[in-house]
């Protein structure tokens, strides 16, 4: 899965690197506006280390926030599954609290809690969990009429029960949405750091925009791009693991 | 001549005249994008001036003027072709330089760097820069002021454990609570706003300017690229000359209620008092000696900036500025 994963992001960016260098030899421009291959190769030696551990770091609050959403999202996802007035107001309140953009609210919450750890893992959080949160809401909403009309004909079903059900039926998608919402943590972690952040890649790329210089740019492109390649092939193995584990398959 | 040919005669000849029309209006303005280096304000008041007052129209002129920003980047767009005309700074210029665009500079318009450091007086003096030891100093990293901050403390001999550098960004609630004890500012355009909302809370400000202490960073430029330059001289004469008018019209002092007019224009919420002061400052960074023509390029503050930016490690190579430097005849009294 890992080196399917990696190939693939290879070939993507490289793509799209040829597609740029077409655009500069065509259009014969400057260096300045697109830094040639022999430029690019140079920023790369030159920055690799510091952006490599700026990605690391802002890998790291991804991961965290993703954690944390997705937790949020099983809490939320879980009371909310319930046609009560508690489980319809839970999923009014996640729906509207999404509606504003985090864009907006990012200034705010650097100005309250400071540009250190805490809003960069907030924000993050705050952009990757609406994804996992309708999925889990659809899951958990979803009765496994086959297997469930059992347990409450017996009168032994019970709320954890029924969550334990409708998780193992749903396993494969709930992976799916798990190791997709990475990027989503990610992208919410380099938006927060863009905003107002002192430390990660977000606020390398800000310096580099601040420089004009599009070879910077297009390293973080792709140091951010193997980081999330790997970090989700790793989550689709552990959901295959897990799901051997609780299957016997 | 039958009724049917006299009912065709007169729509094809008024056809005719538009068409004779848009081709010779055509022909009279030529068509031109002006990209400016910041939002629409103070610091951009000349053009906004030109724009408004028909300055480029009466220089045959069909002049775009487009507001810049942080995201926009005028040398690339001249050799992307979305504009003739634009603003940068003089770092933006060797940069770009540096790396093969073919831009050059036609005119200087700020001969005092508007970026500043804003501090309290009765916190701190600075009467040379050794006073900076030990203060907590704003930067935006990556940013002019970083660069000119690190050059002052290299000139003084401080080192990075002698101030404390503190990434600056949009918000400047650090500065009012005094975490930060030099915040840097454009002088004419945010320093009067912030200024004033010190004063209502009875707080005195100063101003520190590196200038002041024999660093000069050039600030905004006129840019072009080289071809213009070559292949349409007087295109590029008529547009600094109508645009430097609107710089001199714009700032000077029996004009500034039309000057005012053109800002409320496009920033109906600053009070009036402030634009006012915004004015009178860019007036004195703009053309701080009469004697001095609008437009004029200081080589000895490009050759300072070069050798700055050397120093800091921001150029690789030495830059020939003569190749840059392209002052074009039309400067404004």
């Amino acid at each position: 899965m890992l080196p399917r994963r990696v190939f693939q992001f290879f070939i993507i960016y490289f793509l799209f690197l040829g597609g740029l260098m077409a655009l500069k030899y065509s259009l014969v421009l400057s260096d300045y506006v697109i830094p040639g291959p022999a430029g690019i190769f140079r920023t790369l030696i030159a920055e690799y280390r510091q952006y490599s551990l700026a990605t690391l770091n802002t890998m790291s609050v991804a991961v965290i926030g993703q954690i944390l959403s997705v937790v949020m999202a099983l809490v939320i996802g879980i009371t909310g599954r319930q046609s009560t007035w508690l489980g319809s107001f839970i999923k009014v309140a996640a729906y509207n609290f999404q509606a504003y953009p985090i864009v907006a609210l990012a200034p705010i919450l650097f100005i309250l809690l400071g540009d250190g750890f805490l809003t960069r893992l907030l924000i993050a959080a705050m952009i990757c969990y609406f994804p996992v949160l309708l999925s889990v809401l659809g899951i958990m909403s979803k009765p496994v009429d086959d297997i469930e009309h059992f347990y409450r004909a017996t009168g032994r079903m019970r709320w954890q029960l029924e969550v334990k059900i409708r998780t193992f039926e749903n396993l494969a998608q709930l992976t799916t949405v798990i190791a997709g919402s990475a990027t989503l943590a990610m992208a919410g972690t380099i938006v927060g750091e863009f905003i107002a952040a002192n430390a990660g890649i977000g606020y390398n790329i800000r310096i580099a925009l601040y420089q004009s210089d599009l070879g910077k740019i297009l390293i973080a492109l792709f140091l951010i791009g193997i980081t999330i390649a790997i970090y989700q092939a790793l989550l689709e193995s552990l959901g295959a693991v897990i799901k051997r584990a609780w299957t016997g398959r | 001549m039958n009724n049917k040919a006299k009912y065709l005669i007169l729509p094809a000849c008024v056809l005719l005249l538009m068409v004779l029309l848009v081709t010779t209006g055509a022909e009279a303005s030529e068509k031109v994008v002006y990209r400016l280096k910041w939002l629409r304000n103070v610091s951009v008041v000349g053009a906004l001036y030109a724009e408004t007052h028909h300055l480029f129209e009466k220089a045959g002129l069909d002049v775009e003027v487009k507001a810049g920003g942080p995201e926009r980047d005028a040398i690339r767009e001249l050799e992307l072709g979305y504009a003739d005309f634009g603003e940068a700074s003089a770092d933006q210029v060797l940069r770009a330089r540096a790396k093969g665009a073919p831009v050059v500079v036609i005119a200087q318009l700020f001969q005092v760097n508007p970026l500043q450091w804003m501090y309290r007086p009765e916190e701190l003096q600075i009467g040379n820069l050794a006073d900076l030891q030990g203060k907590v100093i704003g930067v935006t990293f990556g940013g002019n002021d970083e660069t000119i901050m690190n050059t002052m403390l290299a000139e003084t001999g401080l080192g990075s454990s002698d101030v404390t550098l503190f990434s600056v960004r949009y918000d400047y609630t650090p500065f009012y609570r005094r975490q930060v004890q030099l915040w840097p500012v454009y002088r004419n355009a945010q320093g009067p706003l912030i200024a004033a909302q010190l004063d209502k809370a009875g707080e005195k400000t100063a101003f520190f300017n590196p200038a002041e202490f024999g660093v000069k960073f050039v600030a905004n430029c006129v840019v072009t690229e080289s071809r213009t330059l070559t292949e349409k001289p007087e295109l590029v004469k008529r547009f600094l000359a109508a645009l430097l008018a609107g710089w001199q019209q714009a700032l000077d002092p029996g004009n500034q209620e039309e000057a005012i007019k053109t800002l409320q224009k496009y920033d109906p919420d600053t009070p009036r008092p402030i634009l006012e002061e915004q004015l009178k400052i860019t007036r004195e960074l703009i053309q701080p000696n009469t004697s001095l023509a609008i437009g004029t390029i200081d080589e000895k503050g490009w050759e300072q900036t070069e050798r700055i930016m050397r120093l800091q490690k921001q150029l690789s190579m030495e830059i020939d500025l003569k190749a840059i430097l392209k002052p074009v005849g039309g400067g404004a009294e």
